[in-house]
């Protein structure tokens, strides 16, 4: 016997049935570049499973190839790195050296011993020229111009020479 | 009652259950033990011991290395370089890396190039260690030497080493006792070295980065650089040709007197900057390790003495200064006064009449020196020792100065004033005394004095400072003219520099040496001044200790400062006149 009940349990689940969810999209997984590439290779070369794997293996190799070559690099750089660092260390020392040389060269010490050995000792000296008292009064009163004391034959060659050759001024002349 | 006792046994069943829960109960208290000791020693590794187990992970893979700051250069005030840094090598052996059949060839080689003792190596080698020293801080030349020759199980390490300028001998190097010297470990010592340890030493930096288990470097790791902060160079106020001439001068004077050491002070007395510094006996800072203790000291800074007649300048400048004695003010000079119950008398002993103070200064009179310290008052001859510097350290910057204080004006007794007005009964360095004469050089202005004008691109703070004005201008030129006396016609004669007798100034002291309390024969000879007398170029004082001159012990004269110090300060004045082209200024 169907109750009531049952019936209408029975409706509510048909109802129920028609509101079932729509089922979840799944999404597509996105094939990446090496899948592609490799598929399509696949296709072309009609490789089989070992094929595949020798592929696989073949792009390990170049990639541990790829990996050894560069750290060979990195470690050969790395060598020539600490080598100049070493070459460099080596060249400051020489120039701190070539310093104190060129330092002690010119210190006071240095300079007096390669005086004495070239006979150039400084020797106190015993006297100093004392300067005398000059004669000139500066408070004397200024007189007339003093008389020309050349002779007058002297004077008379000079103002022909003169005419002749022109004057000239002495001073000007030595410049 | 027991239940066996009537014959009545337990049920079995109940006897397993007891026995299963006792197992059981058993196996977790021993796995609750054992877990509890090995939770115990979990949490002793991973939280006791956590840092020094991180510490040494770290140690493994981390690598710092420490990029050392370069120490600043010192130069004098023409840009001489005082200071070089170099590179000194050390050679090491690591004895389990030479095979026995070539440990001969090692031993030889290193004996040849480094000049070790070759059966010394030998035993090194033998001793199977690890690492051992072979030579340490010796020049490039031998490094290149042993570099090339390859030898197993030899290395060489780099090290900085400061290289000083050769002195008089080869026994010094220039400006010892004023600069110092540094440590192997970069620590400045003595001196100006260890003044300016900071600013000289600089900051040093660092490179961190992550090894792999070869101790290569993980280039891609993460790396932290950090570069280093280079010294500071300083720039000082030395002149390096007249330290030489001043080191040269000194140790003769010192020779010729038979005394037991002697400093030269010379100032510039606008600056107060110094422009020598010399001592002697003194010693190379290249080789410092080898030198005893007892010559780092350093005299002219750290050595206090009475300073003897030359604080009679100090005296009369504060008597003239505060109005109560003039140069040509008369008094009377008995040979001697009594003060505070002591009979206190000139050098000679003599009554010397009626005289002037310049007469005083001129012939060094205590009773002339007595008598304006009274005229003065002690309180105002007190606040004068204090203007002039003479009661507190000079604060100049080098390391190691010492002094000693006068005791305060209220406690200090009659006769220490008498005495510490012809300069006994007070103790005073030679930085001190000069400064103070210095004022009278400067136009009555106190110049600190410094050694260190520039600290890489700033200027010492000290030199920016206004200077104080300690005597009048009119006093200081009173002063100097009673100086100019005491060379024209006192005691200042031994000092004349030819062409400047007229325009110099000086003043001579001699103080006897107390030994527990009591004055002997031995004496602290001084000779101060400056030149020209008008327009100073420099002041400079001469200590000469314990001279012991021939003939001293029938004339203890002999020992005086005008025959001891004077002679020094005068061949130093001249080669400082023909150094720096001075003229004097009047005949």
């Amino acid at each position: 016997m169907i109750s009531t009940r049952i019936l209408t349990r029975r409706r509510q689940g048909a109802a129920g049935a028609q509101h079932v969810p729509a089922p979840v999209r799944r999404r597509r997984r996105t094939r990446g570049f090496v899948q592609v590439a490799s598929m399509a290779a696949a296709d072309r070369l009609h490789l089989n499973a070992f094929g595949h794997a020798y592929l696989g293996l073949g792009a390990v190799v170049i990639c541990v190839l790829f990996y050894l070559a560069l750290a060979a690099q990195i470690t050969q750089a790395s060598y020539d790195i600490a080598r100049l660092q070493d070459q460099q260390r080596q060249l400051v020392a020489e120039q701190d050296q070539l310093q104190y040389q060129e330092v002690t060269r010119h210190a006071p010490a240095e300079v007096q011993r390669a005086a004495a050995q070239s006979g150039m000792d400084r020797t106190t000296p015993t006297k100093f020229v004392v300067p005398q008292p000059v004669a000139i009064n500066l408070q004397a009163p200024i007189g007339a111009a003093p008389t020309d004391s050349t002779p007058l034959w002297q004077r008379m060659v000079a103002a022909v020479v003169d005419r002749v050759v022109g004057a000239h001024d002495v001073m000007a002349a030595t410049r | 009652m027991a239940a066996g006792a009537f014959g009545i046994k337990p049920p079995r069943r109940l006897e397993r259950a007891t026995s299963a829960r006792l197992r059981i109960f058993t196996m977790v208290v021993v796995a609750l033990l054992l877990s509890t000791v090995v939770w115990t020693r979990l949490a002793y590794w991973q939280v006791l011991r956590h840092g020094q187990l991180a510490q040494q992970a770290a140690a493994q893979y981390r690598e710092v290395v420490e990029l050392p700051a370069i120490r600043g250069a010192i130069f004098d005030r023409h840009l001489t370089q005082l200071v070089v840094n170099t590179t000194v090598y050390s050679a090491f052996v690591s004895p389990d890396q030479v095979p026995v059949a070539q440990r001969h060839q090692v031993a030889t080689a290193l004996s040849s190039v480094l000049g070790v003792n070759q059966n010394a190596v030998m035993e090194t080698l033998a001793s199977g260690s690890k690492f051992a020293y072979i030579l340490r801080r010796f020049s490039k030349e031998k490094a290149d030497q042993l570099r090339a020759m390859k030898l197993q199980g030899v290395g060489l390490e780099e090290e900085q080493q400061r290289s000083y300028l050769p002195g008089i001998s080869s026994t010094s190097t220039l400006a010892a006792n004023l600069l110092g010297f540094v440590t192997y470990d970069g620590q400045g010592q003595y001196g100006i070295e260890a003044q300016y340890q900071k600013s000289l030493a600089g900051t040093p930096g660092y490179i961190s980065s992550y090894r792999d288990l070869a101790n290569r470097e993980i280039v891609l790791g993460s790396h932290t650089h950090q570069d280093p902060v280079q010294g500071s160079d300083l720039v000082t106020s030395l002149d390096a040709n007249i330290q030489y001439a001043a080191e040269q001068a000194l140790a003769n004077g010192v020779k010729k007197a038979r005394a037991e050491s002697g400093s030269v002070l010379i100032m510039d007395p606008k600056t107060g900057g110094i422009v020598a510094w010399a001592d002697y006996p003194s010693y190379s800072a290249n080789n410092f390790n080898r030198t005893p203790t007892a010559m780092f000291k350093d005299n002219v800074l750290s050595y206090v003495y009475e300073p003897g007649s030359v604080m009679k300048v100090v005296t009369l400048s504060g008597a003239m200064d505060a109005g109560a004695i003039k140069p040509n003010t008369v008094i009377d000079d008995p040979g001697a006064l009594y003060i505070g119950g002591y009979r206190i008398s000139d050098w000679d002993g003599r009554n010397h009449g009626k005289i002037t103070y310049t007469y005083v200064l001129e012939h060094s009179l205590n009773v002339g020196a007595m008598k304006a310290m009274q005229a003065e008052g002690h309180k105002k001859f007190y606040g004068y020792l204090q203007s002039f510097g003479l009661t507190r350290p000079s604060g100049i910057d080098v390391a190691g100065e010492n002094s000693v204080a006068p005791p305060s004006a209220s406690t200090m007794a009659d006769s220490q004033y008498a005495t510490t007005a012809f300069g006994q009964g007070i103790d005073v360095n030679m930085v001190q005394m000069l400064s103070a004469i210095n004022v009278v050089a400067n136009g009555g202005k106190y110049a600190p004095p410094h050694v260190v004008e520039r600290i890489g691109n700033r200027i010492n703070p000290v030199m920016l400072q206004p200077q104080r004005q300690v005597i009048s201008a009119k006093t200081a030129k009173q002063m100097t003219a009673m100086m100019q006396a005491v060379v024209q016609y006192g005691s200042g004669w031994t000092a004349r520099v030819h062409g400047f007798e007229n325009d110099q100034t000086g003043k001579t002291g001699t103080s006897q040496i107390p030994i527990k309390g009591k004055y002997t024969q031995n004496v602290w000879a001084s000779y101060v001044g400056f030149l020209p007398a008008d327009h100073p170029r420099f002041t400079m004082i001469v200590v000469i200790r314990k001279p012991n001159v021939p003939g001293a012990d029938q004339d203890w004269t002999l020992n005086d400062g005008y025959f001891t110090a004077a002679p020094v300060w005068q061949k130093i004045a001249q080669a400082m006149v023909v150094s720096w082209h001075i003229t004097p200024d009047r005949k």
